[in-house]
């Protein structure tokens, strides 16, 4: 049974859709990267699972589901910060510059009433440790601008991880850090989270980090869901053109150097341009009449919600 | 032909530091660089923030102070022009930064920002005529040429501070993380005009970026930086298919291929701990204190550059292929 179950889930500012239909789920202990480009919805959906979508912002439509049962605000209050649990891009700024990094991790154990104070702070060192700081006692006292950007993301890793949500969202988490902190960074949260048995929805711009971590893919584009599907058949053989396109610009090592890369034409359009029907259509090069209609999700397992879609579903 | 060539530069900076700003510091944002660039050459400079790539950009446009060193571009030493003389010279020296909404003025037209340059610097022929050319040169329409920014897409802004780079004629420009701020779809719009206007100008390229997949695609030769120095640098090829520093190989490897049936090689190598403080760099080779190969000696002499092939250097004493050789 599926922890975390999203069904038609819609967002609208005002009378703007930004996002519209969105179905996804993530089972226990598995990773679940939600792919997409700036203004493809996947932020939203993902901060609509714990209720924190902007002023203005609403969800219209839709269920969202964890573990069998609807998300209330009232279950939420419960849920977040204990089986739920989520990191930001930016760990500098979504620290409290003002407390100590050891009663921050150590927050939701206190919130929560599931420690005292002090099995709380010794649980902190102890899952800072864990995350790999060194001197954890130390640094345990400090204050989020003492330590680097990278020690920041570990508190804020250490933070989410030490009351063993079953649900952790990682939105951008490496996105912010340089490439040898990222690569320690995305092993720790696949060591952890496979240790205790977390599912992650990790919410990424970036083809590369997908292909390292997931177990399966959901491209979004334009508020939609265009495709899903395990990593492997993904990346092997993309059904839809968007996924296709985006993983052919990417530049590989094998590509001869300085020739032309793959480009995709035209720009993402915003939601106020978004085309009836398919919204990839105007910058897909086998769209046609039909692709005037809203394409379905179509297909077992791996889906994608094209009429043209570059093999058979 | 050497366009840039720039020797033993030092940009240091003084700072106070402690909690309440009564110690004083030096950061070394560039400590001893010398590198050089070729007429229609792409030189990479890759590394983490806080290694000095920006801040070395900066020196070669005066953007930063130059503590020590000298930098030349086209046999003359920027140090010591005159002011009148260095205003000339950076027509042929221009910049391209990362984020294009804040390189362009929200309240002017696309066609009033390329125009500026020109204005300054005295064009001598139709300004407009020349704003047409240069929009049409980087795939802008001229029909936007009374936009504001704010009603183009990332893509397009940065086209429009690719045409304002281009509207002297430059023979170098800095390209500071050019397609670091644009959607993935976009990315390689903006690279494969960088790569044509280069064929068709004859442009030399200092590009600064972390992105080592598309410095490997874009690059004739890299640099790599690690706390204010440069640890290795060769020609692109060379330095991707074979490197030999362990920082570089560590870089390397750190790379997210976009490619799950690669997730689980052996060959990774995770760097332990963050980057030093360029306040208070370790002793001998900066990188000694995160490297997997680290030896008593490294902690005594900062080793030099040393050549391991052809064009290719590293300063590396455990990893040397050429030990006991000439420096290079």
């Amino acid at each position: 049974m599926s922890l975390l179950d999203l069904s038609d889930l819609a967002i609208q500012a005002g009378e703007l859709s930004l996002v519209d239909g969105v179905t996804l789920d993530v089972h226990p202990g598995e990773i679940v990267a939600l792919v997409g480009e700036s203004g493809s919805g996947k932020s939203l959906t993902a901060l609509s699972i714990v209720d924190l979508l902007g002023e203005g912002l609403r969800v219209t439509r839709g269920s969202r589901r964890f573990d069998g049962a609807d998300l209330t605000p009232k279950r939420l209050r419960k849920l977040r910060g204990q089986d739920i649990a989520m990191i930001f891009q930016e760990p500098v700024s979504s620290l409290n510059p003002l407390m100590p990094v050891g009663a921050q991790v150590a927050e939701s154990l206190i919130v929560h009433g599931t420690a005292s104070e002090s099995e709380a702070q010794s649980a902190a060192i102890d899952m800072l440790r864990r995350v790999g700081i060194p001197d954890p006692d130390r640094r345990a006292t400090q204050l989020p601008a003492e330590l680097s950007g990278g020690m920041c993301q570990r508190v804020m890793i250490a933070a989410a991880l030490i009351s063993r949500p079953r649900l952790l969202i990682a939105d951008e988490p490496t996105t912010a850090l340089d490439v040898t902190i990222q690569a320690q960074i995305l092993s720790l949260i696949r060591d952890l989270t496979r240790e205790q048995g977390t599912a992650v929805l990790l919410i990424t711009h970036d083809m590369g980090v997908v292909a390292e971590m997931a177990d399966r893919v959901c491209v979004m584009y334009g508020g939609r869901v265009v495709e899903q599907g395990a990593v492997h058949d993904l990346f092997a053989a993309p059904r839809h053109p968007y996924t296709d396109m985006l993983l052919r610009t990417m530049p590989r090592p094998d590509d001869p150097p300085k020739e032309p890369l793959f480009a995709i034409k035209g720009s993402v359009p915003g939601p106020r341009d978004w085309p009836s029907g398919c919204r990839f259509r105007s910058r897909c090069p086998r769209a046609d009449a039909a692709c005037t209609e809203r394409p379905p999700l179509q297909g077992d397992g791996h889906r994608a919600a094209c009429f043209h879609p570059m093999r058979p579903t | 032909m050497t366009l840039l060539q720039i020797e033993d530069l030092k940009v240091h900076f003084p700072v106070r530091t402690g909690r309440f700003g009564g110690g004083k510091g030096t950061v070394r944002a560039v400590d001893g660089v010398s590198l050089s660039i070729d007429a229609r050459e792409t030189l990479a400079l890759v590394g983490e923030s806080g290694c000095g790539k920006s801040t070395l950009g900066n020196a070669v446009l005066g953007l930063a102070p130059v503590t020590a060193g000298t930098i030349q571009f086209d046999g003359q030493d920027l140090g010591t022009l005159s002011t009148a003389a260095r205003k000339r010279l950076w027509r042929d020296m221009q910049v391209v930064f990362q984020d294009p909404v804040s390189a362009l003025n929200p309240r002017r037209s696309i066609a009033s920002s390329i125009a500026e340059p020109l204005i300054i610097h005295g064009w001598s022929g139709s300004i407009p005529d020349r704003v047409t050319e240069l929009m049409e040169l980087v795939g802008l329409n001229a029909d936007q040429r009374t936009r504001r920014p704010q009603a183009l897409s990332g893509g397009q802004r940065q086209r429009v501070v690719i045409a304002r780079a281009l509207a002297l004629n430059p023979r170098l420009i800095i390209c500071d993380e050019p397609v670091s701020a644009l959607d993935v779809s976009i990315q390689s719009q903006i690279l494969n005009l960088l790569m044509r206007l280069q064929a068709e100008l004859d442009l030399s390229y200092l590009f600064i970026s972390h992105d080592l997949s598309v410095v490997r695609h874009i690059a004739d030769r890299v640099a790599v930086m690690y706390l204010g120095t440069v640890v290795e640098d060769g020609p692109a090829s060379a330095v991707f298919s074979d490197p030999v520093h362990p920082y570089t190989q560590a870089l390397m490897s750190a790379i997210p291929l976009p490619d799950p049936s690669r997730r689980d090689r052996g060959d990774r190598v995770l760097l332990q701990g963050d980057l030093p403080s360029p306040l208070d760099p370790p002793s001998g080779c900066p990188f000694r204190t995160r490297c997997p190969l680290a030896e008593p000696r490294c902690a005594e002499t900062r080793p030099a550059l040393t050549p391991q092939g052809p064009g290719h250097r590293a300063a590396c004493l455990v990893q040397d292929r050429n030990p006991g050789g000439p420096p290079a």
